[in-house]
This record gives C-alpha cells, sequence and structure tokens, in this order.
C-alpha cells in the first residue's frame, strides 16, 4: 500500500499533463501513486498516460467514457479508488513542489489530523516569480481545533493544497459536488464542518501555475455562467453550514465571499461594459441582500460603498467606485461632508459613509484627486508626440489657486487646467513622448503658491489601444496599466542604440570585477602607505552619509564660522541631499570617497567611517558619537554578541582608530567608553549637536514644510529600531489609527522612525502623521515639537535639554531589556515622563499632558543631571577648541 | 549493502563542536558499516585528531586554510570533490553548515542525498547571514537537520522549510560515575568570549548571596582582563577562580567536582557543557536562549533575567537534596544524547529518507 495518493484530473491538457504528473514523480516522497483522472479528453492524453505509465509502475489511469463538464465527477472517481490512507488533488496545469507529499504527510502523521493544509502560491510563467496567497493564514505551523477557532481560514477554500486522511473523508462521506465550477468552496465547507482538527503549515505545498497571455481564468470570470456557478457555490456553502450547526460561523464564510470572491470581478470591472456589470449585479445583488450588516461593516470602505453600489443597482456609480480598488487607488470624483462624516458621491447615504479613509483631511501635499483621461490620440503628423484631455476631479475642494504640470519621468510640461462643472478642470495636454522617462507613470501635479505640490496618476479607458511612437532612437509606448487601467509609458531603444543596454551591462560587468570592496580597501591601503595626508583636509559625515546633520554638523558650522583654513568634504549617501553648498561633496564607498579618506587629515563622524579601514598614520580622528542613553552599546549591543569573532574584532580595530571622543556626560563615560573599550582622551564639554537645543530657536517654516496646522500641537514619536527586525516598520508600535482618531483634532503626530527602519504611513492615518524619518535635522523637528513619544531611543537624552514633556511607549519593555537589546538602565525607574504600554493610556496621559509633566519635574531634573548636566551651548565651540585650534 | 556516507565541514580539523560532533558520528556509523567519509574543505592551521583510529576515510580538499581560495583553487578543488564523489556509492552527504551548503549542494550527484545540518539555533541564525542563507538554500535539499524539535519548528515556520528535521549531538562518552554534588562548587566552562556572558553569571552568582561557594570558570580568551575587573566589582574577587584551559580528558574530573554548572550565553546551538554535565549528574541553571538548551536543561530562566538566575543559582546551591533531585532527572534526561540513540536516530532518519 502506498503512502499517498495523489489525483491529478485533468481534461484535453496533454502537454502541461505530463509537467503536472513528473512533479509528482519527483516527489521526495517514493512511495506514492498518482491516479489520473481523465475527463474524457480528446486529445493525446491518453498516449501521454502511457508514456508515463511505461516510465513509472506508479501512475495508474482512470477514463471517463463522458466528459463531466468539471473537476468534482473525476475526483470523485479517483478517491473511490484510492489506495493509500493520505490523498491530494493537483490539477494538470499546476505542480506540485519537491516535498509536498513528504511535508504533509510528516505532519498528518506528527498531529493525527484530518487534514493538513499548507501554503499555495501562484507561479507566474511570464517571470518565473512566486506569490504566495494569504500569507498571513499559513504564518503559523500549528493544530486548529476545529474551523469555529479560526473561521478566517474560509479564505483557504482550496482542495489542492491540502492533504486529506482518507478515512476521514469516507466516514464522512464528503465528496466534490458534481456539475457545478468551484466545487473546492462547498467541498472545502463541508469539510471544515466535519474535521474536529486540522493542521495548517507555513511552507508552500502547491504551485498554481498562472500562464501569461490571455489566461482561461481572465476569459472565464468574464462569463455570466461563471458568475452563477461562484453564487451558487457560496450559497451552498452558507446552507451546508446552516445544516451541520455552524450558523454563527455563515457571517464569516460571507465575509469571505466579499473580499475574495466579489472582489474576483470588481478588480477588472473598469474594463467591462455597462450591460455586462447591469446583469453582474442583478446576480450577486440577491445573495448580497442576505449578507449580514455587521459583515459590511468589517470590510474596506471602498469595498462596501461597492456592494451598496450594486445593492442599489447604480451601475454606472459602481464601475466609477470599482476603479478606486485597485492601482493608485484613486478617490472618487465626488464626495459629500455632512456632520462630520464623508459621503461617496453626492448623496449622503449610510452604505456610502467612507469617512475612514479620511480622504478629507489630508495635507494638501498628500490629498487626492481624481484624474481621467477623457481622449487620448496620437497626432501622427507631429511624429511621437500625444494628445491627452484629462478631466480632473477635485472631490475635497483642495485645489485654490496653483500652478500645474504633468511630469513623466524627466519630462515636465506646463498645463491649464479649465474649470468645469463643479469641482471639475478640464485640461488639454500635448506631450512629446520621445522625451519622456524610460519607465514612468504620467502624473499631474498642482503647485500651490506655498510651495506644496500634490500629484496624482492619470486614469484612462482600460480598452485604449496602446500607443507606439518612435522618435529620438526609441520606440515608446502609452498603455492602460492594472485592472484599474492608469496611464503607463514605457520605451526602449532602437536602431543602434538598442545595443546600449548590453554594453552598459558590460561595462557594469567590468567596473563589478575591477571596483569590488576588497579592491577598494587594497587600493587604499596602497595609498595610506605612500601619501602623507593633508593636514589642512578634513572629511566630514554624519549617519553614514545620511545626513548634513548631528555633532559632525555643528562642528563644521564653527569651525566655517571661525574662518579656520581647512578644506571640508562632506561624505554623502546615494540619493541624499541639502548638504552645505561650500563644502566638497563625495559620495559614500566611491573611488573619491576612497582618496579623500586616505588624503585627509582629520576624520570628523558620527557613527564610524568604514569599519575595515584603518586611519592613515597621521591622519586624527573626532569621533563624536551619535547618542547616549540606556540602550546597550558596543560590545554589549546583541551584533557584537552574537558567536563570531571576526565582528568584535573588526569592532575593536576601529575604535582604536579614534583620537578623541565626545563625552557628553559622567554616565557616558562610564557606561559608553569601556563598554567600546576605548582608552584615548575625552571631549567633556557637552553634545555639539545639542547647543541647537540648547539655544533653542524655533527653527522657521519646519511646520509650514510639514504642514502642520496652526491650532495643532506637535507630538514627535521617535522609536528606535528592533535588532531583529530592521527595515520591518515593527518599531512603530504605537496604533496610528487610534491616536489619529482620540486625538487628531488638537495634535499631529510627525513621525521619525530610526534611519535603519523602513515605514509607509497608512493612507488612512495620513491626515494624522507626517513621515519624517528622512527628514534632514532631527533637532528642527524636536525644536517645533510640543512634547516627545519615544520608546529606547537616545533621542530621549538629548531631548531632556528643551525641558518639554516626554512619554514612553514601552509595551515589550521585558522582551527589549532581556533579550531583543539589553539595557543599562531601568527606564521605569529614571524616565522623566510617564511609561505606558497601551495606545488607550497613552491618549489619557497626552489629555493631561500639563499636569503629567507637573508631576514629573523631579525626576525630569535628576534625568537631565544625568544625562545633560554639561549642555550649556558652546559644545561645538569647546570641541573645535580642543581638537582643531590645538593641532594648528 | 549499506550506504555510503559524506560528512562536509568547511574545516574538519579545527577544535570545535562541529567537528568534534562530526568525527563522533563519523566513526559510530562507520562502525556500523556504512562507508563513510570526512571530507574538510580547508586544511585546519592547527589539526585536532578526534579518534585515534578512524574507520572511516578522511579527505582534505584545500591545501590552504579558509578564506585562502580562488578561482583557480576552486576548480581544482572542485575537480577533487567530483572525484571523491565518483568513487563512492549511492548514499547520503551531510553538509555541516550554510557555507558548505552553498558550496557542495551543486556538486553533488544524484545518487548522493544532500542533507543539511545546522549547529546553531534559530535564535542565532536570526541575528546573522544564516536564516537568509538557510532560508533559500536549505529547502532545496532532500532533509534539514537541526539540533532541537523547537528549532527545526521554528525553522520551518520563518525559513518556510518543508524539510525539517531535528536530531541531537551525541555525548561522546557515558560516565558511569557520578558527582556527589557535595563540594561548595559552580561551574561555568566556555572561551571567555563576549557571547558567553560570563559577567552575567559572575553578576548571578555574587546575588545568589550563598557563603562558602566558589565560581570555577574554565576556559580562555580575551575577556579575562574584563571579567577579573567584573568581579572585583561585584565584590566576590576571592570567590571567582579563572581556571584557564583545562584539557578536555580532565573535564570529567572538573564535572565530579562541581555541584551546579551556570550557563548564561548569549547564544548557544546544543550546548555540550550542559549535556556532559548532566551526564555526571550535576543540576545546571541556563539562559532559555535556543530550543536545544530547552531539551537539555535543568533549571531555565528568561534570557537576560541575572536576579532570576541568581535565585535559580541560590535554590540549588542552599539545597543538596535539591541539586541530586534535579541532577538525577538531567541524567536520565541526557541518556536520548548517548551515542548509540543518537545513532539510531541517524538511522531513522535515513529510513524516513528512503519512504
Amino acid at each position: 500500500m502506498p503512502d499517498c495518493t495523489v489525483v491529478v484530473i485533468t481534461y484535453n491538457d496533454a502537454a502541461r499533463l505530463r509537467r503536472a504528473v513528473r512533479s509528482v514523480l519527483r516527489q521526495t516522497l517514493r512511495d506514492l501513486e498518482v491516479i489520473v483522472a481523465d475527463d474524457a479528453s480528446t486529445d493525446e492524453t491518453s498516449e501521454v498516460v502511457a508514456e508515463l505509465r511505461r516510465a513509472d509502475p506508479r501512475v495508474r489511469y482512470l477514463r471517463r467514457e463522458v466528459n463531466s463538464g468539471g473537476c468534482g465527477a473525476p475526483r470523485n472517481d479517483a478517491l473511490d479508488l484510492a489506495a493509500a490512507p493520505y490523498v491530494m488533488f493537483l490539477d494538470s496545469d499546476d505542480e506540485l513542489p519537491r516535498h509536498a507529499c513528504k511535508s504533509l504527510l510528516t505532519e498528518i502523521e506528527r498531529t493525527g489530523a484530518d487534514f493538513v493544509s499548507g501554503q499555495i502560491s501562484r507561479l507566474y510563467e511570464w517571470n518565473g516569480r512566486l506569490e504566495r496567497y494569504y500569507p498571513r493564514l499559513f504564518a503559523r505551523r500549528r493544530v486548529v481545533e476545529g474551523i469555529r477557532a479560526e473561521p478566517e481560514l474560509f479564505l483557504d477554500s482550496f482542495s489542492t493544497n491540502k492533504l486529506f486522511d482518507v478515512g476521514f473523508l469516507r466516514r464522512n462521506e464528503l465528496r466534490f459536488p458534481e456539475n457545478l465550477h468551484y466545487e473546492d468552496h462547498v467541498f472545502t465547507t463541508a469539510v471544515y464542518c466535519a474535521a474536529e482538527r486540522f493542521a495548517v503549515v507555513p511552507w508552500v505545498v502547491y504551485h498554481w501555475r498562472r500562464a501569461s497571455g490571455a489566461n482561461s481564468i481572465s476569459l472565464s470570470i468574464k462569463e455570466m455562467s461563471n458568475v452563477r456557478h461562484r453564487l451558487e457555490a457560496a450559497a451552498i456553502s452558507d446552507r451546508i453550514l446552516r445544516e451541520h450547526g455552524f450558523a454563527d460561523l455563515v457571517p464569516d464564510r460571507q465575509h469571505r465571499f466579499l473580499l475574495q470572491d466579489l472582489r474576483v470581478y470588481l478588480n477588472p470591472m473598469p474594463s467591462r461594459d455597462a450591460v455586462w456589470v447591469k446583469e453582474f449585479a442583478s446576480i450577486v445583488r440577491p445573495y448580497l441582500e442576505g449578507v449580514a450588516p455587521e459583515v459590511l461593516d468589517r470590510i474596506d470602505p471602498m469595498l462596501r460603498v461597492c456592494c451598496h453600489l450594486i445593492l442599489a443597482d447604480r451601475i454606472e456609480d459602481l464601475q466609477v467606485a470599482a476603479r478606486s480598488l485597485n492601482g493608485p487607488q484613486a478617490p472618487p470624483r465626488s464626495a459629500v461632508r455632512h456632520a462630520g462624516r464623508t459621503y461617496w458621491g453626492t448623496t449622503v447615504s449610510p452604505g456610502l459613509d467612507i469617512t475612514g479613509l479620511h480622504l478629507a483631511e489630508l495635507p494638501y501635499s498628500a490629498s487626492r484627486l481624481r484624474h481621467e483621461i477623457t481622449e487620448i490620440t496620437e497626432i501622427t503628423a507631429a511624429g511621437s508626440r500625444v494628445r491627452l484631455t484629462v478631466r480632473t476631479y477635485d472631490p475635497f475642494g483642495v485645489l485654490g489657486s496653483f500652478d500645474a504640470f504633468l511630469r513623466c519621468g524627466s519630462l515636465r510640461v506646463a498645463i491649464d487646467p479649465q474649470p468645469v462643472g463643479e469641482g471639475g478642470y478640464l485640461s488639454e495636454i500635448t506631450i512629446d513622448l520621445a522625451k519622456a522617462g524610460p519607465k514612468a507613470d504620467p502624473r499631474i501635479g498642482f503647485t500651490r503658491p506655498d510651495g506644496h505640490t500634490t500629484t496624482d496618476r492619470l486614469l484612462v479607458d482600460p480598452a485604449m489601444k496602446p500607443i507606439t511612437v518612435r522618435g529620438d532612437g526609441r520606440q515608446v509606448t502609452v498603455r492602460a496599466e492594472g485592472p484599474a487601467a492608469f496611464l503607463r509609458v514605457t520605451s526602449r531603444w532602437t536602431g543602434f542604440r538598442s545595443h546600449l543596454p548590453l554594453l552598459a551591462k558590460a561595462r557594469r560587468r567590468v567596473l563589478k570585477q575591477v571596483s569590488t570592496p576588497a579592491m577598494k580597501l587594497r587600493a587604499y591601503k596602497a595609498l595610506i602607505r605612500v601619501l602623507p595626508p593633508r593636514r589642512d583636509l578634513a572629511l566630514f559625515e554624519a549617519d553614514c552619509g545620511k545626513g548634513y546633520t548631528g555633532s559632525p554638523r555643528a562642528v563644521y558650522e564653527e569651525v566655517r564660522r571661525r574662518g579656520l583654513p581647512l578644506t571640508a568634504v562632506w561624505s554623502v549617501a546615494r540619493g541624499r541631499a541639502n548638504f552645505p553648498a561650500d563644502a566638497g561633496l563625495v559620495r559614500r564607498g566611491s573611488w573619491r570617497y576612497i582618496w579623500t579618506m586616505a588624503r585627509a587629515g582629520i576624520w570628523v563622524d558620527s557613527h564610524g567611517f568604514p569599519l575595515d579601514y584603518p586611519k592613515p598614520p597621521g591622519t586624527r580622528y573626532l569621533q563624536t558619537w551619535h547618542g547616549q542613553g540606556i540602550k546597550s552599546v558596543g560590545f554589549d549591543a546583541p551584533d557584537l554578541r552574537a558567536d563570531f569573532a571576526k565582528p568584535r574584532e573588526t569592532w575593536r580595530a576601529a575604535v582604536d582608530r579614534w583620537d578623541a571622543l565626545v563625552c557628553p556626560s559622567t554616565e557616558f563615560s562610564r557606561i559608553f567608553v569601556p563598554s567600546n573599550g576605548y582608552t584615548g582622551p575625552l571631549l567633556r564639554y557637552g553634545t555639539p549637536r545639542c547647543d541647537a537645543l540648547v539655544r533653542g530657536q524655533t527653527p522657521q517654516g519646519v511646520r509650514e514644510r510639514l504642514e502642520i496646522p496652526e491650532d495643532r500641537k506637535v507630538l514627535l514619536y521617535a522609536p528606535t529600531y528592533r535588532d531583529q527586525a530592521k527595515s520591518s516598520g515593527k518599531s512603530v508600535r504605537v496604533d496610528l489609527a487610534l491616536l489619529a482618531e482620540e486625538l487628531g483634532e488638537e495634535w499631529v503626530l510627525v513621525l521619525r522612525t530610526h534611519p535603519v527602519e523602513r515605514f509607509r504611513v497608512p493612507q488612512e492615518v495620513r491626515h494624522f502623521v507626517r513621515p519624517a524619518g528622512s527628514y534632514p535635522e532631527i533637532n528642527d523637528l524636536m525644536l517645533i515639537s510640543d512634547a516627545l513619544l519615544t520608546d529606547y531611543s537616545s533621542v530621549m537624552c538629548d531631548y531632556a535639554v528643551t525641558g518639554r514633556p516626554m512619554l514612553f511607549f514601552i509595551d515589550d519593555w521585558d522582551d527589549y531589556r532581556l533579550a531583543e537589546r539589553g539595557v543599562y538602565h531601568d527606564l521605569r525607574e529614571i524616565a522623566p515622563g510617564p511609561c505606558v504600554t497601551t495606545t488607550a493610556e497613552l491618549v489619557a496621559r497626552v489629555r493631561d499632558l500639563p499636569a503629567v509633566h507637573r508631576s514629573f519635574a523631579a525626576k525630569y531634573a535628576r534625568f537631565r543631571r544625568m544625562w545633560c548636566h554639561e549642555e550649556r551651548g558652546n559644545a561645538s565651540a569647546r570641541v573645535v577648541d580642543d581638537f582643531f585650534e590645538v593641532a594648528r | 549493502m549499506s550506504p555510503s556516507l559524506v560528512f562536509a565541514c568547511l574545516d574538519a580539523d579545527t577544535l570545535g563542536g562541529i567537528q568534534q560532533v562530526t568525527h563522533t558520528l563519523a566513526q559510530g556509523l562507520a562502525e556500523r558499516g556504512y562507508d563513510v567519509h570526512v571530507i574538510g574543505l580547508h586544511r585546519a592551521t592547527d589539526p585536532f585528531a578526534y579518534v585515534a583510529r578512524p574507520r572511516y576515510r578522511h579527505h582534505v580538499i584545500n591545501r590552504g586554510p579558509m578564506g585562502s581560495e580562488n578561482r583557480l583553487t576552486r576548480k581544482l578543488a572542485d575537480r577533487r570533490l567530483r572525484a571523491i564523489f565518483d568513487s563512492i556509492g549511492p548514499g547520503y552527504a551531510v553538509l555541516t553548515s550554510p557555507g558548505v551548503v552553498t558550496r557542495l549542494a551543486g556538486l553533488l550527484p544524484e545518487r548522493i542525498s544532500p542533507i543539511g545540518q545546522y549547529h546553531g539555533s534559530y535564535e542565532h541564525a536570526r541575528g546573522s547571514w544564516h536564516l537568509g542563507s538557510i532560508r533559500r538554500h536549505y529547502g532545496g535539499l532532500d532533509q534539514a537537520v537541526f539540533l532541537s524539535d523547537d528549532d527545526a519548528w521554528l525553522f520551518s515556520e520563518h525559513a518556510l522549510l518543508p524539510n525539517t528535521w531535528s536530531l541531537p549531538n551525541p555525548l561522546a562518552c557515558w560516565p558511569d560515575t557520578i558527582s556527589s554534588l557535595a563540594k561548595p562548587r559552580v561551574l561555568g566552562v566556555g572561551r571567555l568570549e563576549g557571547v558567553k556572558r560570563f559577567d552575567r553569571l559572575i553578576t548571578a552568582f555574587a546575588r545568589s548571596g550563598v557563603p562558602g561557594w566558589e565560581l570555577h570558570l574554565i576556559g580562555d580568551g580575551v575577556e579575562l582582563e574584563r571579567l577579573r575587573a567584573h568581579a572585583y566589582r561585584e565584590g566576590i574577587k576571592g570567590q571567582v577562580v579563572f581556571r584557564g584551559r583545562v584539557p578536555s580528558a580532565e573535564m570529567a574530573a572538573e564535572y565530579l567536582d562541581a555541584s551546579v554548572v551556570g550557563l548564561s550565553s548569549e547564544h548557544e546551538g546544543l550546548p555540550l557543557v550542559l549535556a556532559e554535565a548532566a551526564a555526571h549528574g550535576v543540576p545546571s541553571v541556563a539562559f532559555d536562549v535556543s530550543g536545544g538548551v530547552r531539551s537539555i536543561a535543568g533549571a531555565l530562566v528568561p534570557p537576560g533575567d541575572v536576579n532570576g538566575f541568581a535565585g535559580a543559582l541560590a535554590e540549588l546551591m542552599r539545597s543538596h537534596e535539591e541539586r541530586r533531585r534535579v541532577g538525577a532527572a538531567a541524567r536520565s534526561r541526557v541518556e536520548a544524547l548517548r551515542l548509540d540513540s543518537v545513532l539510531d536516530r541517524w538511522e531513522s532518519l535515513f529510513a524516513h529518507l528512503r519512504r
């Protein structure tokens, strides 16, 4: 008896069948059988199977005399014949990854579950990309004690990504419905009802292959019969739930329907015609009418709007609304505000409430306009030019006086939108495509007199025929992109220049071999052996070149103020700006940078010049460091505590390069200095970068630049990163939506994420949150803020200089303190403000901030004595006296 | 005929945990009749003979030490490796680290089934390039073997590996006598390196507050002076004894002289110290830093919780009865690590691969 039966159903798909069966025969589980269930194919399927059987006796063949027209019947036939205790189902156009059978078999044997479900992955054949289906459903490996424990799993309604216990299926008489597409949906619903426990595994067990071009799916979902089958499957599924005592889960099954099944048809809706949409709506409406209102409340506002438009039979509006679901998620054409709520369209209707998107409250530069191209034509006489007529909708009335333009890559054309109708504009635009960038989504922008600009992409008729023009040695194409159909321009070189990319590639390859980091280091080491450093050349770097900021900036400005005879060069990371005009700039890591490092007699930085680069003999290195605080540092920090000796050796050598270290407090000398094994001289004059904070002058134009309304207070939120989750966005732990709802009337949150962190502010809180992760100068943010919210960041010690209120959101304190990072102080003991662990608690403290802040006066004073005792506003001057003047 | 077995290390003969385990397993499986080959990709600068009379073949591929490979030597090495693989029958290749997996997986002929091994914990992999490398390469092997069930589980979740398996490292020998647990001595064993966090053991020992006890630290390393200073600051300079390196032959005597073992590391895979201590009936206290530690430690303390560690130490230090109880339980738990049971588990892995 084999361990596992794999049923492969097929109908007139001989070529791909071979691939599917081979993927089973190649499984790491060898003791299996394959049953090819042929639904009466008329092509060469039987020959292919015969060939497969000759090569491998594990293949069995089962052929129906008459085509059943579905997947259910052949699967049932094969299920009856399955010889193994476990079964899997595979479609002839898909494949099983190598370990699928064995890994699921091992799991079902280990857990004794009724079935095991694994991650399903779409494989896009045209680019080989794999995309996992709802990875969060499969993220944890677990045993689920019945579907009631996790009704969200209705989203997983495939029969193909599962290994079933055949006895379980037979005992419960679980079979696929015949004469129905989406038999999977009905079958899995019945399976979920019957299973007392099932297992879920996080790895991929099924490759769902999507062929390129006009594939079967996009054609079939256009058929009304397809819609009917899907609706029927949903209705039967709901009925099964009710009949088996799971009536309470019907809303969850319906939720799945809205999220998944309905979406399948709504996504391509912009390219359907009104007749189709009307018929579609009439088929779906009866089911939607039976959907519980609380289910509609659970879904996204725009999806809910679409549901209500189907219910109200508003066909044209439905087509307009469906365009907001994908791509640029365009705003509505019009909206109404009433009693603090925002409604989609022109009437106040509870079902069309989109307040939750907060589109009406956005700052100007983030505000949304809808641009629809009503006409696009190629001007044949003029070569490579096209003319667009664009209708712009301003549903929230943000436009007043403006300069408008269309931008397409490097091309920018001024445009002149003319008011039409209510809140609308019409523009006639001509662009020369040959001058557009290599690949770009054209955007229309409106610049206000104060300099702020808002831009949005252009929607176009999905049925638009791509326009291709030639000019300037290139072939440029404009077309509609994605289901929401926005305008996209792509181009490629023609003629002799079409070889340019190849040449560029070859050049890059050569450069890559010569310009390796190892080669640079070798060249550098040779340079510093022969070239003496120039005493009057100073290389400055802050935050590894990411900005003109921090103590190096303060020191640099002092050097310039005194007019010291130094040539100064700043290191600039790729893509960073705002560096001083009176200094030389070198890109960090470039050959010029290597050269400057070798030649500079003075190095000033706040983090560390490339760690494996020795200092040239004779060069003096001022290390300013970039913060002090409670976090473990140096050899106590996690990156140097791993079981590798090399990083520690590298850091030890890097620290040995320092000739002077800015030491802002006795606490710093107690902790930081020994933790890094530094033994050189300390400059105990305070922190250069904090001089600006001591002076306390509010910088001009910062609030305007961040678009903070005059009546709002500013809460600066600056969480530090998590060592195990850099670039993940996980350091932003406060519930921004709740905070926005509770404090949005009075406050604006300026979000300063750590430089190693990446976080995208969700659109629905953008009205309250100003992303400032890459704002060049954090001192500015501190100076315009009314309070600081942080967790464990060293920014707290700088901020204490201002004397303003601080709050600490430390919901992961124990984890951070013990495992994640390690700390030197008990923050709850020394914190100069309240430490909270929930957003609700945070809201309460912010509402009562003045009193809370007063109650922390003594602790605040103690905190300042501990960390800011030396800060007198003249640190830069004294550091320059000590490090630069003496040396002269 | 028994299948062939290849164990491949970056460097098979340097003194270290992976190497010791590899040679122990190689010898054990050779004695069970397998045709075993141990391959070191690089020559050890300071080779160590783990097995006096090996029953397996031993190959060193590169004459140079690690990191000296260039394009030419790599080509020559490929040729030598292919020649070795061609000369042996069907079987399994155990690739003992992520570096070996990326180097060798592509060179193995079809009849030799690749097994990737990882000797660190999931927590350790997560903090380095290992996790990414394991995610990319181990799923394509026939099996990915980790040190404990917990580790295998975590890798299946976070590296999405479908082919995880767990096999503990074996104890090279099983003592007949156990410690009397009478000497007032806490033992710490390991290189004096940052990762071992002996500073925390020293602090915890100081805070345990049981008079008359000594803390003996066996091992050497760059942190010696820092740790000495740390003991001085903690006010227990006289009670902490830095013993330096002790030859492995004399370690049994050290365990027999100890009453408690403390393991304060930031990272551990399946720490041999805990296993050996347990085999000698010595109870231990450890930070709960990995599945491997969880599978053998006596008392577990949340990572980094030094006061908790001190409390757990104190409990054992105060009561001979408790030490005996915990020590006996530990000894029976590590029975599973006796060479014969571990070899049995390797053979059931081979059976699983044949399914």
